[in-house]
């Protein structure tokens, strides 16, 4: 079970999200894949990878954003909305790597009746970069 | 020998604005949002369990935020020789490899299993840009807009790849 939806009122800017690591196997990346409906040779065939330069298959970038977004769910409970999710990304991975998600909590506002809760949030791979996000999840009122 | 190729020929710039449009297929339904949110490892019983749903007050299990703009289930064709079903602009660039450089998405409302989404993607920009790679490389962005039964706009993904001369680097 998660944990209750939190009030507006429990959020500060600061606050950090619990941080999660997780790594990504070639199984990861082709459920991926599966589950997307996106069979790109890129992120489970190592011989096209090589072709195309890369060190082996590629984790889906795209795959960020659903990490990003769960990220923020679970802190913020079941009755939270993401509205707008930006992420871009700073270095490439590659199945075998662990992810490590962090972020906090950049501001919070008013806005129509409800609190946004706008978040930065990171993937690490060790020290490395992997991409940044800008999210802004709504509470009910 | 300097490579002074422009990759942003007169012809690929014809191709800014061009639109596509996907129907709908079928509901979502249940097991795509479950087979989703497991190949995430999220237990979330909002994804899974109705009973559960309802009580945070929603009509029914809910799909995970990002799935609509992630999944490419309103394909309906033959994977291309990548292997790749979903919307693509089969763009005229020769020796390159494609890469992420990032997504911008916009939630509308929760998506439900009910849900029939029907997408139209626009080719919104080309631009070429110094790499750091030395050399350029092509910055596309696309907008896939998402619509429910009823004209209702869902999500918005704003999508922008990176296509960078193979050449020879690593």
């Amino acid at each position: 079970m998660i944990a209750p939806t939190k009030q507006a009122n429990e959020v500060r800017p600061g606050d950090a999200l619990p941080t999660t690591e997780r790594r990504f196997s070639a199984v990861d990346l082709v459920m991926y894949g599966a589950a997307t409906w996106d069979w790109h040779r890129l992120h489970y065939d190592a011989v096209f990878a090589e072709e195309m330069k890369l060190p082996g298959p590629i984790i889906d970038g795209q795959m960020y954003g659903a990490l990003f977004a769960k990220q923020a769910m679970d802190w913020l409970g079941a009755k939270a909305f993401v509205r707008k999710l930006d992420f871009r990304m700073r270095a490439m991975a590659f199945a075998g790597d662990a992810l490590a998600a962090e972020g906090e909590v950049v501001e919070t506002r008013a806005e129509d009746g409800h609190a946004v809760v706008v978040l930065a949030q990171r993937l690490r791979n060790g020290e490395q970069l992997i991409a940044e996000a800008t999210t802004e999840v709504r509470l009910p009122a | 020998m300097s490579d002074a190729t422009t990759l942003l020929s007169d012809e690929l710039k014809s191709w800014i604005g061009r639109e596509v449009s996907y129907p709908a297929r079928e509901e979502l339904g249940r097991a795509s949002i479950r087979y989703f949110a497991m190949a995430l490892q999220d237990d979330n019983p909002l994804y899974r369990d109705d009973a559960h749903a309802q009580a945070a007050g929603y009509p029914s299990v809910v799909a995970p935020p990002t799935f609509v703009v992630e999944t490419c289930q309103y394909a309906d064709g033959p994977p291309n020789h990548h292997g790749y079903i979903g919307h693509n602009w089969d763009l005229p660039i020769e020796g390159c490899r494609m890469i992420r450089a990032g997504n911008a998405y916009e939630f509308m409302r929760p998506v439900l299993p009910s849900d029939r989404v029907s997408v139209t993607w626009t080719l919104e920009d080309i631009v070429e840009r110094p790499s750091s790679r030395g050399g350029t490389q092509l910055f596309v962005t696309s907008v896939a807009r998402h619509y429910d039964d009823g004209g209702e706009l869902l999500a918005v993904n704003r999508e922008t790849l990176v296509y960078q001369p193979l050449g020879d680097g690593k």
